[in-house]
């Protein structure tokens, strides 16, 4: 697939006399990447042992400045993903029992984001060879929609900058090229995150679930079905809702949120059939009133007022 | 006030044709014999220029001043200024359906009010929108189709909102700027514009029609932005409905402004009140209200969550809020008796403004619950730019009526709103009728 997923969407013919542009069907939209494609991570939360070597790996490799506001400017201690940190482990201790969790959070590069659909330049795309939903600055007007979209709340505002940038794990598509992968995954020493194609992700969880089990929360993976499916996928021994997931419906918020709108826009068929009704109803009635007009006119001596 | 002095003309005839006409409204008259600045317009007009200012101020700094965070992203700019104002401003749109199209040829009297209502209710809005937005350079993708996300409700509505105010709403509002160019007009003026004038009158129909489509367009893209919001959205709000809803309801608050504006401004600069068009508005404002209702209630019982209603918890005492405001006025609108009686009028409007307001906000606000727990109030800056941009509104809209003949009003204020500009303008070329003349 060598077409963006928004180029496909915007080939844009030329406008009415309202301005009004027609737009090509959705159907050229959505090809799903191939799971063999799509880069990924698996997470398993029973292998972590919260020394977040990920964190100022990813700090490090992504030039961000570590967030020391907690410590008092001695290290890094981010409370939750910001402008400053892409990745974070957190930890998760049941209230009334000695079980506890850590939890890697970044962003989970759903196979169809809402951040996407949502983002009205496309500064936010689904990276057609990897999957990865990349940021780029040079098409985002500053709008917040992606984290009003954002099912698990990831994309983050740089609030204090006047040049403020969205802020969210791109998979660290930017040391691809040198044959890098996501920096968290590479410094892991139990290999608690890893990367890979979501096929052999989600084979390798399935496969540590049957080995296993009981072990596994729901002996399921997170992210599998989530809103559509994640390329980051999720294994844990406590409840997902514990490790603030949270409970989504298998249907992509993008599909959900785009359905009717696409059958009521396609090649603005509907709209312009209104306006031609319209159009037509107002011009019968426009001539009546003109004539009223003309007839007040001559019988009152008033302009008439339109 | 009593029905008797509210409906009929109170100050003798100026014109005998007067006795003939049952209706107070027959047509727009300026706001004559009051300054422009009064002391409420100078409050108004300092409240909007230290918005403005501020706005300008915002252009060179960040938005780190502001009270919003990465839990709560749209702040009151966006949920109030722009969601919640819009739909006060879409009278234009709700009453020009009703007239144009459905032919309910009264409402033709009020048809300057909806229009300057709404063309300042939404330039109100783009400010707010425009300073709202964090990394503006950026906007220049608007200007070019194939940058466009069409997928986005949100690019529906950054294109749809400026095209609908700047060209429909501004071409909609020109005959009064026209009639008041022309009377003041050079020879030469004059006949550019009445070569002008049938080019205007050819493609009106088709604007018109334009001008009622693209708001049904934007108007239910903002409650289409709330479908990606999924499961944050309470699921008595999160429905494939809501753009219908959001546009029901910017029907509601359009008609339930203008009836607020009309009687206030009939109340402001003694104007007689016209109970058969503000009846008919009513009546305009309830059924609007009534297929809101109805649509709701059905939809919630169809997804099953009719018993989430039921609830008692803040949101769903919200959610009734919601219905009550704008259902008991609609059942109050249904009697033609009451329909008639500017108290109860009035008070109408104001509810079925207020509850669809309500709507209108909560979704983005109240019943938006996202995970991360954070906490979301306006900062005193926030809100007076917030003020700022309503007290523009009021500004522009009181600049408007005293220059432009918009404010309906019998042939009494006609003739003296003529009599007066003739005595007190040299320039002024009208005849006694108010017809542009030769001097």
């Amino acid at each position: 697939m060598n077409v963006d997923r928004r180029q496909a969407l915007q080939a844009m013919l030329g406008g009415t006399a309202g301005g009004v542009a027609l737009l090509t069907p959705a159907e050229a939209a959505a090809s799903p990447i191939d799971d063999r494609d799509a880069l990924g991570m698996l997470y398993d939360a029973t292998r972590c042992t919260g020394c977040k070597a990920c964190v100022t790996a990813c700090t490090a490799a992504n030039d961000l400045v570590p967030d020391t506001v907690l410590s008092n400017g001695r290290w890094q201690m981010p409370t939750d993903l910001n402008a400053q940190t892409k990745n974070i482990i957190k930890l998760y201790e049941a209230p009334d029992s000695p079980t506890h969790s850590f939890v890697k959070r970044q962003c989970m590069h759903c196979v169809e984001p809402a951040c996407v659909t949502g983002c009205p330049f496309g500064a936010l795309t689904k990276r057609p060879e990897d999957g990865v939903v990349a940021w780029h600055a040079s098409l985002c007007i500053g709008c917040r929609y992606c984290e009003i979209a954002c099912p698990f709340e990831v994309p983050k505002f740089d609030w204090a900058n006047f040049n403020p940038q969205v802020v969210k794990c791109e998979l660290c598509r930017h040391r691809f090229a040198e044959g890098g992968g996501p920096a968290c995954t590479e410094v892991c020493p139990t290999g608690a995150v890893i990367a890979g194609n979501r096929a052999d992700l989600l084979a390798d969880a399935k496969r540590r679930i049957a080995a296993h089990p009981g072990q596994y929360f729901e002996d399921r993976v997170y992210g599998e079905h989530e809103a559509g499916g994640t390329q980051v996928l999720y294994l844990s021994h406590v409840s997902f809702a514990a490790l603030g997931l949270p409970t989504l419906s298998d249907e992509s918020l993008a599909h959900y949120g785009t359905k009717v709108h696409h059958v009521l826009y396609r090649y603005l068929a509907i709209p312009l059939a209104l306006w031609a009704l319209m159009a037509g109803i107002i011009r019968s009635r426009f001539k009546h009133h003109e004539k009223k007009a003309r007839v007040e006119e001559a019988s009152t001596g008033l302009p008439p007022q339109l | 006030m009593s029905s008797d002095d509210t409906t009929t003309a109170g100050a003798p005839s100026l014109h005998p044709r007067d006795e003939m006409t049952p209706c107070p409204w027959q047509r727009g008259v300026h706001v004559w014999h009051v300054p422009i600045f009064t002391r409420a317009f100078v409050f108004f007009l300092a409240l909007s220029i230290i918005g403005v200012g501020l706005s300008v101020v915002r252009a060179f700094g960040g938005l780190d001043f502001t009270g919003m965070n990465d839990a709560y992203a749209w702040g009151i700019w966006k949920t109030f200024n722009v969601m919640t104002l819009t739909a006060l401003g879409s009278g234009g749109f709700a009453i020009g359906i009703a007239a144009w199209v459905f032919g309910r040829h009264e409402l033709h009297a009020v048809m300057r009010t909806a229009l300057m209502t709404s063309l300042v209710f939404y330039l109100a809005g783009l400010l707010a929108l425009t300073v709202d937005v964090g990394r503006p350079w950026n906007m220049w993708h608007l200007a070019f189709p194939s940058h466009w996300n069409t997928d986005s409700s949100l690019l529906e509505v950054a294109v749809c909102m400026p095209l609908y105010a700047v060209i429909f709403l501004a071409f909609e509002n020109l005959p009064p700027v026209f009639e008041r160019i022309f009377v003041h007009a050079s020879d030469n003026l004059r006949a550019v514009m009445v070569r002008t004038m049938p080019i205007i009158k050819a493609i009106f129909p088709y604007m018109l029609a334009g001008a009622y489509v693209l708001p049904a367009m934007h108007q239910s893209s903002l409650g289409a932005l709330l479908l990606l919001a999924g499961e944050k959205l309470d699921p008595l709000w999160q429905s494939q409905m809501l753009p219908l809803l959001y546009v029901i309801q910017a029907g509601v608050a359009g008609v339930a402004c203008v009836m607020f504006t009309l009687m206030i401004a009939s109340l402001y600069w003694q104007r007689p009140i016209d109970t058969r068009v503000l009846g008919s508005l009513g009546r305009l404002m309830s059924q609007c209200a009534m297929a809101f209702l109805i649509i709701r209630f059905a939809d919630l019982a169809w997804r099953g969550v009719l018993g989430r209603a039921l609830a008692l918890d803040g949101l769903a005492l919200v959610f009734h809020a919601e219905n009550l405001l704008v259902g008991l006025p609609a059942l109050v609108m249904f009697r033609r008796d009451w329909r008639e009686r500017p108290r109860v009028l009035f008070v109408s409007a104001i509810f079925a403004g207020i509850g669809a307001m309500l709507y209108r906000f909560v979704p983005t606000t109240i019943a938006f619950v996202p995970g991360e727990l954070k906490f979301y109030f306006p900062t005193f800056l926030e809100l007076l730019m917030s003020a700022g941009y309503v007290a523009l509104t009021v500004v522009l809209y009181s600049v408007a009526v005293k220059m432009l003949a918009i404010v309906p009003g019998s042939l009494d204020q006609w003739y003296g709103a003529v009599a007066y500009a003739r005595r007190r303008f040299r320039t002024i070329r009208v005849d006694e009728h108010g017809q542009p003349s030769r001097h």
